[in-house]
């Protein structure tokens, strides 16, 4: 834990330290994973921004996301819930996988590296049932004036879901920034799961074993938590607030 | 493969621990685990409770959540990525244009949206969506309004 002022010379600056005190490596990570989060920030600031603006007919969370998978009552934000635990757990795993790997203790660093990957690929499949019940929406819809192309006029009919242009639940602005936000981070997760999935395979084969430190585990260990940062926050702005 | 690092102590290898020391270490993620998952638990619990109890929308309970969020983003930033365990500068590397950056846009977009605050400044909002959350408001619910609609196509499968 200690930062020792002995370091490979090749690293060094001309003061003969890093101020930053990291590897090249990691200090790129943290860089990339600022400007990340300056997107997502950007997003969230424009979400608060719109629903502001259509505060008084923008949907509560509890109204829309009310299903659990296998269960057919009403259970409000329970499986969002249930998400958001998957999600924090795979973060601890990981940062397990990283303790280990500062013991180069190869066996634990891929037992811990396999679970984050199990929460990882749920956290995704969750994600996709919860976008299926929201396409789909509810057996009673709601009543809504849709344009129509043939008629030029606006038509009254039942609309089921939410979709780009309509919503049952409430403004479509709504489900165009829940799609775009959740997707987005979905996208991360699903590509973290990927990545993570290479470094496990690298880990099996010993590749890190014989470089004599599991720094790649470490780096792909912070995008990860990343992914769960954010999600703190889109769990807080979609379902809570 | 180019390993440049064979023969020296590097920064890769000087977060290398024994075990004993990583007992300590693992025994505070786990604990970190611990405090976020109450915090998770106690955030589902108030916002279940919030709409019977007349606390939806109100300042406190938006203070209350964003507030416990930035708390559990402090423990995954310094605990889990382990920012608190750098170098001062570094963590102010990552830190400070991050803050600064966001604090901006949040107050610009406080102080230069308010004009989307007029009602002329914004599409127009469909009638009969208004009607929906106006009678969910009024406690009707999400079914008994979408029930309400169905009424007169029931009326007529009837006179089939």
């Amino acid at each position: 834990m200690s930062h020792s002022t002995e370091i490979d010379s090749k690293q060094a600056w001309d003061g003969g330290t890093s101020p930053f005190g990291v590897s090249y490596g990691k200090m790129m990570m943290w860089f990339f994973l600022v400007s990340d989060a300056l997107t997502f920030g950007g997003l969230l600031v424009s979400y608060g921004f719109i629903r502001h603006k259509y505060v008084d007919v923008w949907p509560k969370a509890e109204n829309v996301f009310t299903h659990f998978p296998f269960i057919e009552q009403h259970l409000p934000l329970a499986y969002v819930g249930l998400m958001t635990f998957i999600l924090i757990m795979s973060s601890v795993t990981m940062v397990l996988a990283v303790e280990a790997g500062h013991r180069n203790d190869r066996k634990k660093v891929t037992i811990w590296m396999f679970w984050t990957i199990v929460g990882g690929a749920t956290f995704v499949g969750s994600q996709a049932w919860e976008w299926y019940h929201f396409i789909i929406g509810t057996e009673t819809g709601a009543l809504r004036n849709v344009w129509s192309e043939e008629l030029h006029t606006y038509v009254q009919q039942t609309v089921y879901g939410a979709n780009m242009t309509v919503n049952e639940y409430g403004v479509p602005q709504f489900a165009n920034y829940f799609f775009f936000i959740t997707g987005f981070h979905g996208f991360h997760v699903f590509s973290g799961v990927i990545i993570n999935l290479v470094i496990f395979l690298n880990v099996l084969k010993g590749t890190y074993e014989k470089r004599g430190h599991y720094e790649m585990v470490e780096k792909v260990g912070l995008y990860w938590h990343f992914v769960d940062l954010v999600w703190v926050f889109v769990f807080t702005f979609f379902y809570l607030l | 493969m180019s390993e440049f690092h064979d023969d020296y102590p590097s920064y890769e290898t000087l977060a290398h621990h024994s075990e004993e020391e990583g007992k300590p270490i693992r025994k505070n993620l786990w604990r970190v685990f611990w405090y976020m998952l109450a915090i998770t638990i106690f955030e589902l619990v108030v916002g279940s409770m919030a709409p019977s109890q007349g606390w939806s929308g109100t300042l406190g309970l938006k203070v209350l959540f964003i507030g416990l969020t930035i708390v559990k983003a402090g423990f995954i930033v310094m605990a889990f990525m382990h920012l608190g365990h750098e170098l001062t500068f570094m963590k102010y590397a990552i830190l400070l244009p991050y803050v600064i950056f966001m604090s901006y846009a949040i107050f610009i977009i406080l102080d230069e949206g308010v004009y989307s605050g007029d009602p002329q400044n914004r599409t127009k909002v469909d009638p009969l969506l208004i009607k929906q959350q106006e009678d969910l408001k009024a406690g009707h619910g999400h079914h008994a309004a979408a029930a309400e609609g169905h009424g007169p196509e029931h009326a007529e499968e009837a006179h089939h």
